[in-house]
């Protein structure tokens, strides 16, 4: 239940760019984190909606930029991106390899504001 | 209008760990955040690491707790100053959490701040507390494809105990995968095979943490 914390910080942030540059309607917010961060977008959803009331993010639609798993096969000497991390190479099978993306933790990367 | 803002959600959780740390670095003190499942041998794991070294160093722990549970009476029973955070349902420590409690610890009088974090595999890891190192527990009864399923625990681990090697017999634990898949995910990570139970392989985890104390407070 990590989401209930990432919103309380979110609306944290959506208050102090508006105290740098007032704005007074937040409409809709880009969110980016990785597949594998275990978040999960109904949660995180709810509790936006739910905790949003009376600021000026409430009603605001969350859109999500979700980053692949991908994994380097040291054996194909390439990047995949299989839909999970199992330690294994969806390719060739081969368990040599790194995870190299998916675990990226939550950004906000824009905003849609009103009211400047 | 779009307003560009690329900005990690948990910063402020970040600038309060990076003022815990700064304090920390000053006292001279190394801070380790102890995170694994429920039940993997966290407070065990804190329980000998004490007996291992309170006659070389001053150990003070912070215990996480959904509720009030009896692992900071655990410690204090072996006369080290115990603090425990309630933290009422929250599924981890953050660093506004920790900097609250140490108000009841005597930093000057500790070398090493050991921090039982909430028993979770997910949230603990990406709350930064001002720690030095996160050390992760994995028990062998949890099964080994846990690392492949939680990765962000495994990558933020500086160390990886695989706890319980007692009960190898008995669970069908695959070692060499769940080495294999931590390296996969965090190259280079340390890992030690210990049982909290018997004692086994403790010494390599004790030599680990003694160097990184040596380390941090050397500069
Ligand atoms: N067989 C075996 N049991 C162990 C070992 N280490 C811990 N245990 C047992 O596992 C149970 C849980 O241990 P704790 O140290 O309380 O685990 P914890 O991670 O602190 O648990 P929470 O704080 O509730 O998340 C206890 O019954 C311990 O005695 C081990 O190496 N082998
Ligand atoms: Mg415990
Ligand atoms: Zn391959």
């Amino acid at each position: 239940m990590h989401e209930l914390s990432l919103v309380l910080s979110l609306l944290e942030i959506v208050e102090e760019q508006a105290s740098r540059a007032p704005f007074e309607k937040a409409d809709s917010l880009l969110l980016s984190f990785g597949r594998l961060s275990c978040i999960d977008p109904q949660a995180l959803q709810f509790a936006f909606s739910v905790q949003a009331r009376g600021t000026r993010a409430e009603g605001a639609v969350l859109r999500f930029d979700i980053r692949p798993v991908t994994i380097y096969c040291l054996h194909c000497e390439k990047e995949l991106s299989p839909p999970f991390f199992t330690g294994a190479c969806p390719a060739c099978g081969g368990v040599e390899v790194v995870l190299t993306g998916g675990t990226e933790e939550m950004k906000l990367i824009e905003m849609e504001v009103d009211g400047c | 209008m779009k307003v560009r803002v690329v900005q990690n959600v948990l910063d402020a959780n970040d600038r309060i760990a990076n003022t815990n740390r700064a304090l920390f670095d000053e006292k001279n003190l190394y801070v380790m955040n102890l995170m694994s499942s429920p039940g993997a041998g966290k407070t065990t794991l804190v329980e000998r690491t004490i007996l291992a070294l309170r006659e070389r160093f001053r150990i003070s722990v912070i215990e996480g707790d959904i509720q009030d549970t009896c692992d900071a009476d655990r410690v204090a029973a072996l006369g080290i100053p115990a603090v425990q955070i309630n933290t009422g349902g929250g599924c981890h420590l953050d660093g506004n959490m920790v900097r609250e409690a140490l108000a009841d610890l005597n930093l000057d009088e500790t070398d090493l701040l050991i921090v039982e974090n909430v028993g979770n595999l997910v949230c603990p890891a990406e709350f930064r507390i001002g720690e030095n190192d996160k050390v992760m527990i994995l028990s062998v009864p949890e099964g080994a494809d846990k690392p492949a399923k939680y990765p962000l625990m495994f990558q933020e681990a500086s160390v990886l105990l695989i706890n319980k090697i007692d009960l190898l017999p008995y669970v069908d634990f695959d070692l060499a995968k769940a080495r294999r898949d931590a390296q996969a995910i965090h190259p280079g990570i340390e890992i030690f095979e210990v049982s909290c139970k018997t004692g086994q392989g403790l010494e390599g985890w004790i030599a680990w943490l003694t160097r990184r104390m040596e380390t941090r407070r050397t500069g």
